[in-house]
């Protein structure tokens, strides 16, 4: 038997349509159907009269994670330029985008605890998501889709109590990694759901080029930010948790999931790493170029986000406008080897699959 | 039970929404507003804006009439005979408030402007009336004509001066009658008008 799961289904995070072959309650194979949130991403950036006008659409691409995605954009558009960034302007940048990390972990974990039926993390990861959201309205006015960064550095400096506000949030966020800790990752119920289910082995997610925590998740010890540091990164000490099966096999649900709440705490190191040796002064906007005209020629500029590699490959003309963006996104890798995962897997489990493996429509899409 | 309680007793978490408001920080993106007054005309928040949202018609300001100056203290050359801007369309992106020499556009903190046509989402910050904006067209486009014609007039004058010179020269290289000398510059350079 086939059936539809989604497009609108409580637990597929976005628009996202499965056809399941079902022998019985058992999953024989999985087709996923994409493009409901098509919105031509790559076509509006060759149409743009500016590299800089791209940087908001690139937001849109992941929304959950926005700063990541600008980060990758700005970063493959200096190397273009061959453009130096201020020392501060990188700190910040480094530190807004470790917050939207956490912030897109919470989310992640959050809902993932949600579809297995545990609805009171979720309220714990919103309380926290919360307040780094209002750290990034206070610097750069929005709560989603910020335009922060600019090519050459951001578009305004920080507010004034920037520093003091994540401090204080790093410290406040321990405590709670802990409590989500004794709530779900050794609540049994949770355990049982997701231990030894959607087991991707390493060599197919090498195969499949997967990245990000799914990799990770897979035993590979795999992060651009340490394997091929951008920005400043390589100044910064950070461990690159991996899964060790420790409930069940190597790469299952549980280790995917771990391997999230393991990262936000390496997140807060580097963003206390940051903050201590961030400097206080420094116009942000002083290497901001009038006109962005690259050289004829083609890049390719990777950075690790919340989920994965995203890599930016942009073709100059010399003209004013991008020749071609094409963007490399992790969801879209991720969403590829789920017919792999989920074979003989059962309906119920599928949730959990789609839910450790934290996809964002708006990426796959773009 | 004993944590429930504890909560009743405790300081509100939530706001009352419609009474009571969240302040929102200094510079959340909002609503889109422009001072009018300290607009000069130059379009960069148009160029500037990746959706296309702001539509600006500017004409020039005839030469009897002076418009003053900004608060900032830039003249102002043009009249706004339309500063449209199209809240429908506009994506929050903050990037039409930076390039402004006069930061007369900016974002206000007012969000509860939905409405059920979305036309009403297409604010207007022209403060000219319909007939001031005809007047002030009729005038500069009778300026313009009037400078146009003053441009060719003064073409054709430069034309025949240089005319006149041409031949003089001619006059004296037929009377020195030398060839050695350099005859072959028919017009002076430097003179060509555009």
């Amino acid at each position: 038997m086939t059936i539809n799961m989604g497009p609108q289904h409580p637990s597929t995070h976005g628009v996202l349509r499965l056809e399941l072959d079902l022998d019985g309650e058992v999953i024989k194979n999985t087709r996923p159907n994409i493009g409901y949130l098509h919105r031509c991403f790559e076509k509006y950036a060759e149409k743009m009269d500016d590299y800089s006008k791209v940087v908001p659409y690139t937001d849109r691409m992941d929304y959950v994670s926005a700063m990541n995605q600008e980060h990758g954009y700005v970063i493959a558009v200096e190397r273009m330029l061959e453009l130096e960034v201020p020392e501060r302007v990188e700190y910040i940048r480094v530190i807004l985008a470790e917050l939207q990390r956490i912030a897109s972990h919470l989310l992640g974990i959050g809902t993932f605890g949600l579809d297995l039926g545990a609805f009171t993390p979720f309220l714990y990861c919103f309380t926290e998501r919360e307040k780094i959201l209002d750290i990034f309205e206070r610097t750069s006015g929005a709560r989603l889709l910020y335009n922060y960064f600019a090519i050459g550095g951001l578009i305004k400096d920080v507010h004034p109590d920037f520093k003091k506000d994540t401090a204080e949030f790093t410290k406040t966020l321990r405590p709670v990694i802990k409590e989500l800790n004794d709530l779900l990752s050794t609540n049994q119920i949770f355990i049982k759901r997701t231990a030894n289910i959607g087991v991707l082995p390493e060599k197919v997610a090498l195969n499949y080029g997967a990245s990000g925590p799914v990799l990770r998740g897979s035993g590979v010890e795999w992060d651009l930010r340490k394997n091929d540091p951008y920005s400043i990164y390589d100044r910064f000490e950070f461990d690159i948790p991996t899964g060790m099966g420790e409930v069940g096999t190597i790469g299952d649900c549980w280790d995917r999931y771990i391997v999230r709440v393991r990262e936000m705490e390496q997140s807060l190191r580097i963003i206390e790493q940051a903050l201590d040796s961030m400097p206080d002064e420094g116009d942000v906007t002083e290497a901001v170029p009038k006109r962005i005209r690259p050289k004829e020629g083609e890049l390719y500029a990777r950075t690790e986000t919340p989920r994965g590699e995203l890599g930016y490959y942009i073709i100059s003309d010399k003209s004013a406008s991008p020749y071609r963006v094409k963007a490399r996104a992790p969801s879209f890798v991720h969403l590829g080897l789920l017919p792999a995962i989920s074979k003989g897997a059962l309906i119920a489990d599928m949730v959990a699959i789609v839910g450790s493996i934290d996809i964002v429509l708006g990426e796959v899409d773009r | 039970m004993g944590v429930t309680i504890r909560h009743f007793f405790g300081p509100s978490v939530t706001l009352q929404y419609p009474k009571e408001r969240m302040e929102l920080p200094k510079g959340a993106r909002a609503k889109l507003y422009v001072n009018i007054d300290d607009c000069i005309g130059c379009n960069l928040c148009a160029r500037a804006c990746p959706v296309n949202c702001i539509d600006i018609e500017t004409v020039k300001a005839t030469d009897d009439v002076d418009l003053g100056k900004t608060s900032t203290g830039n003249p102002k050359r043009f009249w706004l005979t339309r500063f449209n801007i199209d809240m429908a369309k506009c994506m929050y992106c903050d990037m039409c408030v930076h390039p402004c020499p006069t930061n007369c556009i900016y974002m206000v903190p007012e969000y509860e402007y939905s409405d059920v046509d979305r036309s009403n989402l297409v604010f207007h910050f022209s403060n000219l009336t319909p007939d001031m904006v005809a007047e002030v067209k009729e005038k500069a486009e009778e300026e313009a004509e009037q400078k146009k014609r003053e441009r060719e007039e003064m073409k054709r004058k430069k034309a025949e001066a240089r005319k006149k010179k041409e031949e003089e020269k001619k006059k004296q290289a037929s009377t020195k009658k030398n060839d050695k000398s350099d005859d072959d510059k028919p017009s002076t350079p430097g003179k060509k008008d555009s």
